[in-house]
């Protein structure tokens, strides 16, 4: 094997493990702040007079708010990158811009959710505040940095692997933009262990739903004392988080992995023959369907043999 | 994802610190000024960026005007469905400069058919929002929902050619595209716009929310906007280096950070004082 082709597939794998990271990060930081569907729960708690001590993260959806800051970052990057810096230097310091927008937005979205609340009495904490702070902008900051760096490497992964022929044609802000988007997309539907399916809904069969007057209760108390965010972070950083980043990184896996082993069996690797092209794309295609209709039955099976051996939840 | 608090009950206070434009005075006022901004793309940065606000500002009061018969989840889609608007008719627009250039030569006034693409997407916006209240087509019964999504697609249309004004100093298609669009700038301009737009008013949701404080965070937003748009044109956007591009990105860095701090210091203030009570700490309150 060239060793082009080895460094290519060399690359690939550094992106996938940088994906994982940063999903799982990404995870944990939307935990923290309560941004995805644990959100829903922290703005009706105080109109059901469950008054929480809850950052209450309201920038939007996950996948915008997370396109912003790698896209802001991304652009730090890129101007530093446009000026002749090293990427060692250019990628954290763009990573850290993002990072302050995102301290800036969320400070924001927590003190104006909370002031139009006033009429059901809940104030602002200011420990609350300031405590959720600098978790929020660590752990968005390792998300906003893999993230950057996999637009970084992708936007140069022919140049860094010896055939510039195969650079990405986007430039680095509009991967970075990219790849935000579906960080958050798959931060916000995966991995949230702590309320948005297990202690929400154990009371029923298979976890279907809950009555409309226990919302807002899971965001006061928790086994011992008041609830606070932290202590979810640091429940879902055991399982619920490296789930997330296992998902996006599998996903990175295998979609860079058939595109590879579609080049490669046509032969439009090392040359990129514009002939062999087409039959890339084709083969590529196809080991994608088989893979997707091989993880849909697999976790058919796996659901029907987990209900079969666990049964239904039986209460405390 | 977000729930919304429920039908918004309408009262504007007096106390504490008001706008002085009430919605529509606001929509005109905004409107007329950025457009007048925007046929001129040799201006300074700083003035474009004060088009900018203007034109941000009226987004954001069409998103609250949409979204506060009691959209929750909804509203920072309306944000981006603005932008959506905003990008389309920003290209038309700087489609329709080109041809006017190539048909009539290079004349100080060709950039005003860039208003072409502002009008067009004030028609698509107001024939879908006709469209979404129809009894007969979708039949949502939205009030005002047609003006809102007129008044977002123009609004979005204008502060996306304005941006490509300040980063390319000019509206001509090839220059954009060469400044502009290929090199990706176009993603921090369109999520930052809708930041600026959806995020004020999803930021403020909530029964007690009000007007004047909503509109300030989205003038803080576009602050933001301003700076990271001033270090692109400091750094990358004119002939390399050339001295004026750094003036007027250096410039425009400081106007966007000056903008910025003022509202964001301010509203932090604001919300402070205005919330049921703001302590130290303090447990919560105990249901029996």
């Amino acid at each position: 094997m060239p060793i082009e082709i080895a460094m290519l597939f060399a690359w690939m794998l550094l992106i996938v493990f940088l994906a994982l990271v940063a999903c799982m990060f990404e995870d944990l930081e939307s935990d923290v702040g309560s941004q995805s569907n644990p959100n829903s729960q922290v703005q009706l708690a105080p109109q059901v007079g469950q008054v929480h001590r809850f950052f209450n993260k309201a920038i939007s959806g996950e996948a915008p708010a997370y396109a912003l800051y790698c896209t802001v970052a991304g652009v730090i990057a890129w101007v530093l990158l446009s000026k002749g810096a090293h990427p060692i230097i250019a990628i954290p310091i763009g990573a850290v811009v993002g990072e302050a927008v995102h301290v800036i937005f969320s400070v924001t979205a927590h003190v104006g959710r909370t002031t139009a609340q006033k009429r059901f009495e809940q104030p602002i904490y200011l420990d609350v505040l300031y405590g959720h702070i600098m978790p929020i902008a660590t752990h968005g900051f390792m998300a906003t940095l893999c993230i950057t760096a996999i637009a970084y490497i992708q936007s140069n992964l022919g140049t860094l692997s010896g055939n510039p022929g195969l650079d990405h044609p986007f430039a680095l802000p509009m991967l970075a933009f990219i790849w935000g988007i579906t960080v958050g997309a798959i931060g916000s539907s995966t991995g949230d262990i702590h309320y948005g399916t297990e202690r929400e809904f154990q009371d029923r069969p298979f976890g279907e739903g809950k009555r409309v007057v226990y919302h807002g209760k899971i965001t006061r108390y928790a086994d011992c004392g008041v609830r606070t965010q932290k202590d979810i972070a640091a429940f879902c950083a055991k399982f619920g988080g490296p789930c997330t980043g296992l998902t996006f990184g599998v996903i990175i896996l295998f979609e860079n992995w058939r595109t590879l082993v579609g080049m490669q069996v046509a032969r439009y690797l090392p040359n990129l023959e514009a002939a062999a092209g087409d039959s890339a794309a084709v083969i590529g295609i196809v080991v994608g369907l088989v893979i997707g209709v091989a993880m849909i039955v697999g976790n058919l099976v796996l659901v029907r043999w987990a209900r079969k051996r666990y049964g239904t939840f039986v209460g405390e | 994802m977000t729930v919304g608090g429920g039908p918004v009950v309408e009262e504007e206070k007096a106390e504490g610190f008001t706008i002085p434009p009430d919605v529509k005075q606001l929509g005109i006022i905004a409107g007329v000024i950025s457009a007048v901004i925007l046929i001129f793309p040799g201006l300074p940065a700083v003035i474009k960026a004060v088009g900018l606000i203007l034109a941000l500002v009226w987004g954001m009061d069409s998103v609250r005007k949409t979204s506060k018969y009691g959209l929750g989840t909804g509203v920072p889609s309306i944000g981006v469905l603005a932008m959506g608007y905003g990008i389309v008719g920003a290209l038309v627009g700087i489609a329709l400069v080109s041809k006017v250039v190539s048909k009539v030569g290079d004349s100080v006034l060709a950039p005003a058919a860039a208003l072409g693409g502002v009008l067009l997407m004030g028609v698509v916006g107001l024939v879908s929002g006709v469209l979404s209240n129809h009894e007969k087509i979708i039949g949502m019964k939205i009030p005002k929902l047609e003006q809102g999504m007129t008044e977002l697609g123009m609004a979005g249309t204008i502060a996306m050619l304005l941006q490509f004004s300040i980063v390319a100093g000019s509206l001509n298609f090839d220059v954009v595209l060469d400044k502009a669009i290929s090199n990706g700038l176009i993603a921090v301009m369109f999520i930052l716009s809708c930041m600026a737009m959806f995020h004020p008013y999803n930021a403020c949701l909530g029964p007690d929310e009000r007007r004047p404080r909503t509109m300030i965070v989205s003038v803080e937003v576009s602050g933001l906007l301003c700076v990271i748009l001033g270090i692109v044109v400091a750094a990358v956007a004119t002939t390399t280096w050339g001295v004026s591009g750094v003036v007027d990105g250096v410039l425009l860095v400081i106007f966007g950070a000056v903008v910025w701090l003022v509202c964001f210091v301010k509203f932090v203030r604001m919300c402070f004082e205005e919330a049921y009570s703001t302590v130290g700490t303090g447990m919560i309150k105990t249901i029996e």
